[in-house]
């Protein structure tokens, strides 16, 4: 076919660029950054050293309350300790939750092309969600060893639920009229899930995601719990019995550091992957 | 022994060539819900020839979207015949013939303006840039933006673009100038025109617009709702090109009333 023929078509407005410098644009954003990090910050120091204050004032003993100076030098006279049992956690935890994440995502995939598979295998997913997990626990030390397989395991189990559910959910949510535009060309199943579902379930993704990285490392510590064989679980056990209290303090430390730390990896790829998603504003 | 050229094309373009672009017959069509039954499509016949403009105006609700989806095959008809080039839907899909504007733009939102278009290009097989689309629809300067920077009227002109980039026999358009402002309707119109007379696609196009379906068409079906039916089939005797000055004579006037009178009346 010939495409000849341009037709005057007024173009849509302009929209108006102002010029901005870009160092006045690097600023801005530092601004905005220090804006949301400083006051926490602050309020955390002031928190750290009024409790210090506040210990030392009323002589508390050691083993109920220690000083944040206590729990740091406990961090910092063994760090190789904490190192090597978050190491272990995290493993585990990441282990179990890429897993889990990924086997959730494929089997919502195989659910959102059928009703009949989603019938069948939505309930017993829910019913695995509904167990308490630490009940299964002996069932996983039995099968995967004492090791870290029942770790993995029971990290896998606890962040399967979030991510079928919304994987689901993101896989069914697309745009009608985007649907009847690929299916009007004819556009095979397959090249709707890779071009059209799979997309729009991404926002769906990373909100499981949020949900389920603390949830992998909370499975991680129960299983270690439960097993007392290594990680970060075994060392709070540990130092639970020895009442050494700012070592417990420590773990406690590390921990929510690693939280804050994957929760921010997590944020930090959304926004490079969701760009395109109305939830993202600002650059 | 000369040959015959108007026989030798139609040799060569087998059939088709006299089959019409679109058959329904009786098409019925209702939406089931738990406790309601919508009846959206009440016994549908239309035909419309290759080559042929037909426009489609109607009272919000009256199935205007049923019609067309059912026509792209996009929605099976609970009875009724639909046929597109004298096969189902289906067949005509899967030939490429179809393209399609939907009332929502549908765009991908996560593929830039331009990545959108070539989406199109790409499954329908079709030859062309993304970018010389752009170009026609007016909106090539943001061919690098995403669609949830774009005002509704440019998210219409890259729907577009994108159902021209396919390069079809058939044209299926449900309002698509919904969110232009007069200027870029008038002009939107005018490429549209150009490219129908250029490549002979038959067009079906729903508006509210009862002039932009006069200067466009030739035939205007009004329909009406609840269920919905079709009233009448407004054949346009109007010389083309339609330019402006056509909204002024005697004829444009007199269609124009009696398409609004129907309307009114069926209300
Ligand atoms: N998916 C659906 N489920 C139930 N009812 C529906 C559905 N889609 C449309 N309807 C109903 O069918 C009737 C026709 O709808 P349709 O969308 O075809 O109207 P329309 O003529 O395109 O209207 P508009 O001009 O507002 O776009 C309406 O009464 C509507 O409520
Ligand atoms: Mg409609």
């Amino acid at each position: 076919m010939q495409r000849t023929g341009q037709l005057e078509t007024p173009a849509p407005a302009a929209p108006e660029v102002v010029a901005v410098r870009p160092s006045a644009r690097a600023a801005a954003r530092v601004r905005g950054w220090l804006a949301v990090t400083v006051p926490p910050v602050v309020a955390l120091v002031v928190l750290v050293i009024g409790w210090e204050f506040w210990v030392r004032e009323r002589e508390i003993a050691e083993y109920l309350v220690p000083k944040p100076s206590a729990v740091f030098e406990a961090l910092r006279d063994d760090p190789g300790r904490y190192v090597t049992a978050a190491r272990e956690s995290l493993t585990a935890a990441m282990g179990g939750l890429i897993i889990a994440s990924v086997g959730a995502f494929a089997l919502a995939v195989l659910m959102a092309h059928s009703r009949l598979l989603e019938r069948a295998l939505y309930p017993p997913a829910l019913l695995v969600k509904l167990t308490p997990i630490v009940a299964v626990y002996p069932l996983f030390a039995i099968w995967f060893g004492f090791g870290v397989g029942p770790k993995i395991a029971i990290a896998a189990l606890i962040t399967f639920f979030p991510m079928l559910v919304n994987a689901l959910i993101g896989l069914r949510a697309v745009d009608p009229a985007a649907l009847d535009f690929m299916r009007a060309l004819d556009a095979s199943r397959w090249r709707v899930l890779w071009s059209l579902r799979m997309p729009s379930s991404l926002p769906y993704v990373f909100a499981a995601l949020r949900i389920s990285v603390p949830l992998s490392l909370i499975g991680a510590v129960v299983a270690e719990f439960l097993s007392g064989s290594s990680g970060m679980g075994q060392l709070i056990l540990i130092a639970n019995g020895d009442f050494d209290t700012p070592a417990l303090f420590g773990a406690i430390v590390v921990l929510a550091t690693l939280g804050v730390a994957l929760t921010g990896i997590v944020a930090y790829i959304e926004r490079r992957v969701l760009f395109w998603h109305d939830s993202m504003t600002g650059p | 022994m000369t040959s015959n050229p108007v026989a030798d094309r139609a040799q060569s373009a087998p059939a088709t060539a006299s089959m019409p672009a679109i058959t329904l017959e009786s098409v019925a069509h209702q939406y089931e819900a738990e406790r309601t039954t919508v009846r959206a499509l009440a016994a549908v016949d239309l035909s419309v020839a290759p080559g042929e403009f037909v426009s489609i105006v109607g009272p919000s609700g009256c199935g205007k979207t049923t019609l067309l989806r059912a026509v792209a095959g996009l929605l099976e008809p609970a009875s009724g015949r639909v046929e597109v080039f004298g096969s189902p839907p289906r067949t005509a899909r899967r030939n490429g013939a179809l393209g399609l504007v939907t009332q929502e733009p549908g765009l991908m939102p996560w593929r830039s303006v331009e990545a959108n278009v070539r989406l199109a290009i790409d499954l329908a097989g079709s030859d062309g840039s993304a970018t010389s689309w752009l170009e026609r629809v007016g909106i090539d300067r943001y061919a690098g933006l995403y669609p949830r920077e774009l005002s509704g009227g440019m998210k219409q002109r890259v729907a577009l673009a994108r159902a021209l980039a396919v390069d079809p026999r058939l044209l299926l358009m449900d309002e698509p100038f919904g969110a232009l402002d007069e200027l870029s309707r008038e002009a939107m119109r005018l490429e549209l025109l150009a490219l129908w007379e250029r490549e002979r696609i038959s067009v079906l196009f729903v508006t509210h617009s009862i002039r932009e379906a006069l200067l466009l068409s030739d035939r205007v079906v009004v329909m009406s709702g609840s269920p919905g039916r079709i009233l009448e089939e407004v054949a346009v005797d109007l010389s083309r090109p339609r330019t402006d000055a056509l909204l002024t004579e005697p004829a444009f006037v007199e269609s124009e009333r009696h398409i609004r009178d129907l309307l009114r009346t069926s209300a």
